[in-house]
């Protein structure tokens, strides 16, 4: 765990929930980002893919809607 | 070209883009029998970069045909219709399915896409996706029900003759990214929602092409360089002999397509300028003695061959042919020069011709795709000699004393002719074309020009001038609406003239006759008005010139009355006018 993209994250979360850049945390989640719906929901798994050019599972992609969910499957999909 | 951003990064550009852009909404519906939601963002950013203020609404799920009665009033309608929801609806195997169905199923999509391109059959343009069959796993070898269900598909939509439809190849796209590269199975899986997002980015380029149509922005000319542009090698230094674009030797070949490619081009409509360093006499050499040249000397049309800066000789250009720096495209390979546009003049297109020559003539193909509308009318095609004549023109101004005895030695004959049916597009185009010498900028398409025709309520006054040196073809456009249903009130809907007539008080004298003959047909008053934009200042004051009274002036427009009762319209001596009125 010696990388850290927490950054780079919370830039696209930003960009894609289009809020500011400094209401994100670590404890960010859909329930505290209004809008975070469905369908920002697959434009943020997008944004995520290609941000660091992986390809989040199919079984996992639902259950991403936390900060932390997000920074711990990155981790893993790019074999840290 | 979109597919080199990144997608966050479209979504953060076309947020601040937003902010600049204001001004009538284009609106813009996508229907879709799959989810296509990804797409809304990119598409914005694409419209808004051709400087558009889109409203876009995704229709409902798999709701095609009723979407397309609640969205035909949009500006553009884009069409998903995809055999992959539609092929997984009938049957888990569709070559599993017995004719009779399948013959049944196709009845219904002929049925459905006939419906749709009726109930769409008023929106100024329709991107009709052609069907595709890619998504499925078809094989390699031997026949299929759902290639063939495609192929007959397809047949159809392209026997289809409306004007405002515009059928995109999508198997292309698929094609530049890859099958694999396209589709993401897991979100179809999950929400039907078929395509990634380099299919967006790829499908986004391939639909810019129309939007720049529809926002205006088209290019009209090419800024050419010499050495290394339109021939290997540098004249100056390797002679006549030296320099090489042989069809038949390996380092010329590239040179030679793209000049046939440039050929084309000028004779569809682009005007072709030279800016090189050299001398002259050298590069007229080169045109008139080198036995590889395709193009030839009548097809350029302002030759700044010298050793002044390019970006002075571009301005220069502009200014010489009366049009935008935004509609320009210079072409050279030198890395000095193109940087130096893209500083100086970032208004310019640049085109860079590409290290590796064997990518010039696909890199420069797909550069003129994108940026130019090509002829669709016999005017463009002329359009090269036309602004030749122009300059035989301005060199004969300037031995005269006054503009008036220059404009009296022209010998003008102006042909106004009203409701023109056969000449629709062209006259469509002059709306979409014209910034300059334009009193309200309203761009119409030739579906709703054509409505304006046949409306009796309308009278469309389209007109061309000619003179001792040629004739412009038609450049002039008046469209005279009905104030009202009841009233003797008219109103000047659009009043316009390519720039290649104007200087020589054409402008007036047809004014004055359109108001005669509206004076003449009972109507006792006309409205006006002048919409400002970054281009028109030059007839900011036109209505007050011709006798009109300002009534109105907030930030968005002026308006103006005329009282035509008192009206006397002057006939000018130094022009000569035929009339062909239908009513």
């Amino acid at each position: 765990m010696s990388i850290n993209y927490k950054d780079r994250i919370f830039t696209v979360m930003a960009t894609v929930f289009e809020v500011p850049l400094e209401t994100l945390n670590e404890e960010s989640s859909i329930d505290t980002i209004d809008t975070w719906d469905s369908m920002k929901h697959l434009t943020l798994i997008l944004a995520l893919e290609e941000e660091f050019g992986i390809t989040i599972p199919d079984e996992e992609v639902g259950g991403l809607v936390t900060y932390k969910l997000i920074d711990v499957t990155i981790h893993e999909q790019l074999g840290h | 070209m979109m597919d080199t951003l990144k997608y966050s990064d479209i979504l953060q550009l076309n947020k601040e883009l937003k902010a600049t852009i204001t001004g009538k909404p284009f609106k813009v519906a996508i229907l879709s029998n799959v989810i296509v939601s990804t797409l809304k963002e990119p598409l914005e950013y694409l419209l808004r970069k051709n400087g558009l203020n889109p409203e876009i609404e995704i229709g409902n799920f798999d709701n095609i045909v009723q979407d397309s009665v609640v969205h035909a009033t949009s500006d553009l309608v884009i069409v998903f219709y995809e055999l992959l929801n539609i092929g997984d609806g009938i049957s888990g195997y569709v070559e599993a399915v017995d004719e009779q169905r399948l013959r049944g199923l196709e009845e219904k999509l002929l049925n459905e896409t006939d419906l749709i391109i009726q109930n769409l059959s008023r929106t100024p343009k329709v991107v009709f996706n052609l069907f595709s069959s890619l998504a499925f796993e078809t094989g390699y070898t031997g026949r299929g029900n759902l290639p063939e269900l495609q192929e007959r598909l397809n047949h159809h939509l392209q026997s289809k003759t409306e004007k405002n439809l515009v059928l995109l190849n999508i198997d292309r796209v698929v094609a530049e990214v890859g099958i694999r590269e396209a589709y993401d199975y897991r979100f179809y899986a999950s929400s039907k929602a078929p395509y990634t997002l380099s299919f967006y980015k790829w499908y986004l380029s391939a639909i810019e092409p129309e939007i720049r149509k529809m926002s205006g922005k088209s290019k009209k000319a090419l800024l050419l360089d010499c050495d290394n542009t339109l021939w290997k090698g540098v004249i100056g230094e390797d002679g006549l002999d030296g320099i090489d674009m042989s069809s038949s030797s390996h380092s010329g070949k590239p040179f030679h397509d793209v000049q046939h490619i440039l050929k084309y081009l000028a004779s569809n409509g682009v005007i072709l300028a030279l800016t090189s360093k050299n001398n002259l006499k050298d590069v007229e050499d080169v045109f008139l003695n080198h036995p590889d040249m395709v193009l030839k000397p009548e097809d350029i049309v302002i030759w700044k061959v010298n050793w002044t800066d390019k970006a002075t000789n571009i301005r220069d250009i502009a200014q010489e042919l009366n049009i935008g720096l935004d509609s320009l495209v210079f072409v050279d390979d030198s890395d000095f020069e193109i940087n130096l546009v893209k500083d100086q003049l970032p208004e310019v297109e640049v085109f860079q011709v590409p290290k590796s020559a064997y990518l010039y003539k696909n890199e420069f193909i797909r550069m003129y795709r994108t940026h130019f509308n090509l002829a669709v009318s016999e005017e463009d095609r002329n359009k090269t000699r036309q602004y030749k004549e122009q300059f035989q023109r301005e060199s004969v101004k300037q031995q005269f004393g006054t503009t008036e005895d220059y404009i009296r030695s022209l010998g003008i004959h102006v042909k106004l002719t009203s409701d023109d049916h056969k000449n629709v597009a062209r006259i469509a185009q002059l709306t979409q074309k014209t910034n300059q010498f334009n009193l309200t900028t309203r761009r119409y398409s030739e579906l709703e020009m054509e409505g304006f025709i046949t409306n009796p309520r309308y009278h469309v006054f389209s007109g061309s001038v000619s003179d001792t040196y040629g004739d412009s073809g038609i450049t002039l456009l008046a469209v005279i609406a009905p104030m009202d249903e009841t009233s003797k009130q008219a109103r000047i809907d659009t009043f316009l003239m390519s720039c290649r007539i104007i200087g020589r008080n054409i402008e007036h004298a047809v004014l004055g006759e359109i108001l005669r003959h509206l004076k003449e047909k009972g109507y006792e008053s006309v409205r006006s008005e002048y919409i400002p934009t970054p281009k028109n200042d030059q007839v900011r004051l036109f209505y007050e010139q011709n006798g009109f009274d300002l009534i109105e002036d907030v930030n968005e427009s002026k308006q103006y009355r005329l009282n035509l009762n008192t009206y006397d319209s002057v006939w000018p001596t130094f022009l000569t006018l035929e009339t062909h009125y239908t009513v």
